[in-house]
């Protein structure tokens, strides 16, 4: 390895200067391989200004090739001297040829070396005639260099001119010419997405921008086109996505993501900064890449002078080349080589097992079915495609224990949840005589490629999420695949050579099959979408003019999400959120949340929650069987759910990087964490940061300036060691092949595991030096080790925060739960019943905590089941995401107090005439023992929400303005004073902790229906000011009874007791004023709210004070109800 | 990376016999970026863009000393025997070359038989 040796050769140095005429006094012990004469010729010819380096790459495959000569030479002066003949001079111009032969005259160039520079450099003390030996190895070094990279050149021009699409450069050019719109169609390998854009930068277009639908793909083309257009190392070719960029004011083309582009369409909609938008993929037809072609084709009229190539595999052409009034299409012939069809239906045998789980003998015989066809040395790898990863490790048990008794098989997982290690083996080879089985999901059937493939098995079947609009759930459905996927699959056995593609289905399936995939559009939650349309200023979402529309449940349903969740206003307009909301790139309860947290000071903690909460999960499956994983994991668990608990680790492993960086690797393995989440969060946590610093809402980080000059000559080095070990590993190309072991345990083991990172050690870890190099540590460090120390408020505060966040999305445990096992809880959302908690959930370990049989409550009144239990302890639980796979699962969970949180988020809160009996949302009834304290919250959650809507949209309007007028940062006059924020959190926090025994139950759906006495029945009204603050009551229209605010409805709710128990008085004594009358409860609490004589302390002081005496005067006098 | 500035190509070379095309940033007897180096015929070079070390450079080719045709070094379309002569003239002229390159030559011609005859 290069550094070690250098170091040595340092070491010497000092002492070769005295050494060396020793070795001039006896020139017949020289000794090319000693490492002091090396670094006495290297001292002369490889210094800093000279074309190697001392100490270089460079400089090593220099001395590997001088040895590889000098056997060379050795071979040939001692076969033959032979006399060269004479030539003849024919022409002049070659008259001056030399006629006695030399190798040497075959080299264009030459070294200015010691003896030309003068005799007064270092090396004067080397023998000559070795010198000249030296000199005339490098000046064939450097000939072999030039060799060897004009190969490369001539090869990769080869290459290019081989491929299908260069016969139709030319032809794509002169179409765009005259055409705004061309497609370009063509199946995978006839090189459209590297050639497409080099054509246009040759063509002298420089402002080319390429969208790809995954990020991965932008970073790969990126670099592609870069090294074939000869500038890899130049900044002609970048990328951009989400946390990278590579582009500067030289990047003529530029690959992005669709996300991304339409992110600057939102900044400037008429993409001033491009004149050629190509728009690869467009067949697989994304959410984005449908709704670009929407922008693009209302654009295209207002921007003549844009062009746009979209680019797809020969699917459905007709439908783009129509959509943008029949643009040209240039069709390009794929590189295919033939595929031989083999139809292999199931047979019924399995239907007798009767199991839901799949059969893999039918996969085991086209294994044997190549063993005994295929000569083993005829090579080629297998490729399966199967529907999920239940399905993938079926058949890998069964394949295993296959390749295990041939010794011909390494079978390999493939899936998006394995780690990223386990994802690259794929791309290993397999050792000789030995096949690579690689089962995959459809994340190979474009996402990634894999070389060598010669088979493939199609199951036909495939698992995609489809959304559910009623129950707001997102589902995993196993579908069978469409044609088009078929044949997609299919052609991953031609890419190299003739293939096989096995179907495991009858040919008269295939014809059953759709033609097309269904696109994005129609099988998912539009809410992001719909609040980006609303952004970008699209007009209405329902009648957008996309190439095929979405159903338009889907849209009516996201707009009222986006209502639910304050995004839209009741006109359908953006709320100030909800235009914040459209610039954060993230689901609208994480934006949501990270809104609300900036404005408690929370928003360090509430930036990782909200990172966390936007990757996959960062634990490995793996893991979850192994004790080991679990017990280390054990003390990072959070009991309040499972942001908390990856709040925590996130934490832990930003300790871990800045006290011992290089065991941040092993410190996640122990853990069964994957690394590479965490970098994701760190990344994304460092964009919502700039984000909410942007709008404002996060005053812009104090850059820490290192005290003296010392540290920052000190961190300086630092980063210029960082940035020299990320361009040496972008160099060394990153990873290489290696060859796989036959008993390959594709379970990725932890032995595995230690392996390969042992294998890994000595190297530098890349995305750790990444790491420190996109992040400032001390900054990350501090806010980890700030969050140890957020005392038992601020965690209420977030858990406030995040609850408020993530409502409507909550669920009830069922009544019965402390009566069932651990993994048979069940818990219900108000559009799905019987949901459960996901395995990786803290919860399911530990569902004692959500229940009300507490030891305090035991001694309560409640029953022994816990049915409808009076307790102060109910609890909700906040959910981020409603999963179906085989179950319903609850996906990342945080308790939160029932009573209280309703209170403050509900959007519809109803009341009986006493308000002992609240329904929230209409879904939820919660049944107050006591009266007085239900009205007397009610009435505190009233001004809670009021007083922290206001201060919200204060704020939120601050910012807008300041953005508007794009006027610097005041820090002087902040919409919200800091004393306004730590009252309202104090006074939250007051209401949370508020001890209030209730029931709490899910209504059935016949109550749900029956829940109001509609607006015929005239029920009481609480004629009593002040009871709710100072609102005005009016008839509510159709609950009945009387709206509060727009949330609160009093004395709506339809009840069995007796009407008129809500105007029963008993004597009461004000304790005030002294006054003794019968008083209703609600009476009594109106009187006391408005007791001119009640001290002025406790929440409601602030209010009372400054209130105008409205109406007031009657209140201060004994009140007589009139029923 | 994007900081740096990048040498301007001044052209685009394009080889006469095989239509190899490059774009070169420099012609001449010396590569600019490094005083190390001084080649012995006018060469079109580029930045050797396999490197990363700006002063690697690449020769894409230069002109036949006998016909003044631009030629690539590709050893099928020229070769540098103390000049750059294109494979042509070095055939029409071959006996004016050493037995060696003679025989390289007539080595090459029977190899790039084989190799155009392969579709």
């Amino acid at each position: 390895m290069p550094p070690p040796r250098t170091r040595e050769g340092r070491d010497h140095r000092d002492r070769d200067h005295h050494r060396a005429p020793r070795k001039e006094e006896a020139p017949e012990k020289w000794d090319w391989n000693c490492p002091e004469t090396r670094c006495l010729l290297e001292d002369v010819f490889f210094r800093d200004e000279d074309y190697i380096r001392r100490g270089s790459e460079e400089c090593q495959k220099f001395w590997a090739f001088f040895e590889r000569l000098q056997k060379y030479q050795h071979l040939k002066t001692s076969q033959k001297e032979k006399d060269p003949g004479q030539p003849k001079h024919g022409i002049a111009a070659l008259a001056d040829l030399p006629c006695t032969y030399d190798p040497r005259y075959r080299i264009n160039l030459s070294i200015l070396g010691p003896d030309t520079r003068g005799r007064h450099g270092p090396g004067k003390g080397l023998p000559p005639e070795r010198v000249s030996e030296f000199r005339r190895a490098l000046l064939h070094y450097l000939d072999f260099q030039q060799k060897q990279a004009f190969g490369r050149l001539a090869k990769l021009q080869r290459e290019r001119a081989a491929l299908p699409i260069a016969q139709y450069g030319n032809r794509i050019l002169q179409t765009l010419k005259e055409h705004q719109v061309v497609v370009v169609a063509g199946d995978t390998g006839c090189g459209k997405s590297t050639q497409v854009p080099q054509y246009l930068l040759a063509a002298g277009f420089s402002h080319v921008a390429c969208t790809q639908p995954r990020r991965i793909a932008c970073i790969s083309l990126a670099k592609r086109v870069g090294f074939e257009s000869l500038s890899q190392y130049g900044s002609q070719v970048g990328y951009q996505i989400r946390f990278e960029s590579t582009r500067s004011a030289a990047t003529k083309i530029v690959f992005l993501t669709v996300g991304l582009l339409l992110r600057q369409i939102q900044c400037e909609p008429r993409l001033p900064q491009y004149q050629v938008l190509i728009v690869d993929e467009v067949h697989e037809r994304h959410l984005h890449n449908d709704f670009l072609l929407g922008v693009l084709q209302r654009l295209l009229p207002q921007r003549p002078d844009l062009k746009v190539i979209l680019m797809s595999a020969t699917i459905n052409i007709s439908l783009f080349s129509s959509y943008f009034s029949h643009a040209p299409v240039v069709q390009v012939p794929g590189r295919l080589f033939p595929i031989t069809v083999v139809y292999q239906p199931q047979e019924a045998e399995q239907s007798a097992s009767k199991s839901e789980k799949l059969d893999p003998r039918p996969f085991l015989r086209v294994l044997e079915a190549i063993d005994n066809k295929y000569p083993p040395e005829e090579r080629g790898d297998l490729l399966v495609f199967l529907s999920g990863m239940a399905e993938i490790s079926t058949v890998l048990d069964a394949a295993q224990a296959y390749a295990t008794l041939t010794q011909r098989w390494v079978v390999l997982p493939l899936h998006s949840a394995l780690s990223v290690a386990d994802q690259d083996k794929v791309f290993d080879v397999a050792p000789a005589g030995v096949r690579k089985c690689i089962l995959s999901t459809n994340i190979a059937e474009t996402s990634v490629t894999i070389d060598g493939i010669r088979f493939v098995v199609d199951s036909g079947k495939v698992k995609e999420m489809s959304y559910d609009p009623q129950a707001k759930l997102q589902r995993l459905q196993e579908f069978w695949i469409s044609q088009a996927s078929a044949e997609q699959r299919k052609g991953r056995a031609g890419r190299t050579g003739p293939g096989v593609c096995y179907r495991l289905y009858a040919e008269s399936d295939y014809d059953a099959f759709a033609p097309y995939p269904v696109p994005e559009i129609r099988r998912v939650a539009l809410d992001a979408l719909v609040l980006q349309m609303k952004s970008m200023s699209v007009g209405d979402p329902r009648t957008f003019p996309f190439i095929e529309p979405p159903p338009a449940a889907s849209v009516e349903t996201a707009i009222l999400y986006l209502q639910d969740q304050g995004a839209l206003d009741s006109s359908e307009a953006l709320t100030p959120i909800g235009s914040l909301l459209a610039q954060l790139p993230v689901d609208v309860v994480i934006g949501k949340m990270m809104i609300l947290g900036s404005m408690f000071s929370l928003a360090e903690p509430v930036l990782t929650i909200a990172a966390a909460l936007s990757v996959q999960s960062p634990f490995t499956r793996s893991a979850q069987s192994n004790l080991d994983c679990a017990t280390a994991r054990r003390p990072l668990e959070s009991d309040q759910g499972d942001p908390f608990t990856l709040f925590n680790v996130f934490n832990a492993w930003v300790q871990v990087k800045s006290e011992r960086s290089g065991n941040s690797r092993k410190w996640c393995r122990r853990r069964g964490v994957e690394e590479h989440r965490l970098y994701e969060m760190a990344n994304l946590r460092r964009q919502f940061k700039e984000l909410l610093e942007d709008h404002g809402l996060l005053r812009g980080a104090q850059v820490v300036a290192p005290r003296d000059s010392y540290s920052r000559l000190q961190q300086r080095r630092e980063r210029q060691t960082l940035h020299q070990l990320k361009r040496q590993h972008e160099e060394g190309g990153g990873r290489r092949r290696k060859v796989l072991r036959l008993q390959e345990d594709g379970c990725s083991s932890d032995e595995d595991h230690e392996g390969s990172a042992s294998q890994r050690a000595d190297s530098v870890d890349i995305q750790d030096v990444k790491f420190k190099l996109r992040h400032n540590l001390e900054q990350l460090q501090a806010a980890a080790s700030s969050a140890q120390d957020l005392t038992r408020d601020q965690l209420a505060l977030l858990k406030l925060v995040l609850g408020r966040g993530l409502y409507p999305q909550l669920a009830v445990p069922d009544a019965f739960n402390s009566g069932r096992k651990d993994s048979d809880q069940i818990f219900h959302t108000q559009a799905k019943q019987g949901t459960v908690l996901h395995p990786t959930c803290v919860f399911a370990n530990s569902p004692e905590v959500l229940h009300t049989q507490g030891p305090e409550a035991s001694g309560r009144e409640g029953s022994q089941d816990g049915k409808d239990q009076m307790s102060c302890k109910h609890q909700l639980l906040a959910f981020v995401s409603l999963l179906e796979t085989n179950k319903p699962y609850l996906v990342n969970c945080v308790r939160i107090p029932a009573l209280q949180s309703l209170l403050l988020f509900s959007r519809s809160i109803d009341t009986n005439g006493d308000c002992s009996r609240l329904v929230a949302d209409g879904w939820l009834e919660l049944q107050l023992a006591d009266s007085e304290s239900a009205v007397r919250l009610l009435a505190t959650s009233l001004r809670l929400r009021a007083h922290w809507e206001s201060a919200l949209d204060r704020q939120l309007a601050q910012q807008a303005q300041r953005r508007k007028l794009e006027q610097e940062e005041d820090p002087e006059s902040p919409a919200v004073s800091p004393q306004e924020v730590a009252a309202l959190s104090r006074e939250l926090l007051q209401f949370m902790a508020a001890k209030v025994p209730y029931r709490l139950r899910r209504l059935t759906g016949l109550e749900a229906q029956n829940l109001y006495v509609g607006p015929q029945t005239i029920t009481t009204a609480p004629s009593l000011p002040g009871l709710f603050g100072n609102s005005i009551l009016s008839p509510h229209p159709t609950k009945g009874g009387y709206a509060v605010s727009d949330y609160l409805t009093y004395n709506c709710l339809t009840s069995d007791t007796d009407l008129y128990s809500d105007c029963l008085r008993s004597f009461w004594t004000c304790p005030h004023c002294g006054l003794h009358m019968p008083f209703t409860p609600l009476e009594r609490i109106a009187h006391e709210n408005t007791c001119p004589e009640a001290p002025s302390d406790g929440p409601g002081s602030e209010e009372a004070a400054p209130v105008p005496t409205q109406k007031t005067s009657a209140l201060q006098r004994p009140y007589h109800c009139q029923p | 990376m994007a900081s740096e500035a990048e040498p301007h190509p001044l052209g685009m070379f394009k080889c006469q016999l095989c239509a190899l095309t490059a774009p070169y940033s420099y012609v001449g007897q010396k590569p600019p970026d490094t005083q190390a180096v001084v080649l012995l015929e006018e060469s079109y070079i580029m930045k050797d863009p396999f490197s990363s070390d700006k002063a690697r450079f690449l020769i894409l080719g230069s002109r036949c000393s006998v016909c003044s045709r631009l030629v690539c070094v590709d050893p099928e379309c020229s070769l540098f025997y103390s000049k750059r002569v294109c494979l042509p003239c070095v055939q029409k002229n071959i006996s004016a070359f050493p037995q060696e390159i003679q025989q390289d030559v007539e080595k090459r011609k029977g190899a790039s038989k084989k190799h155009s005859n392969r579709p």
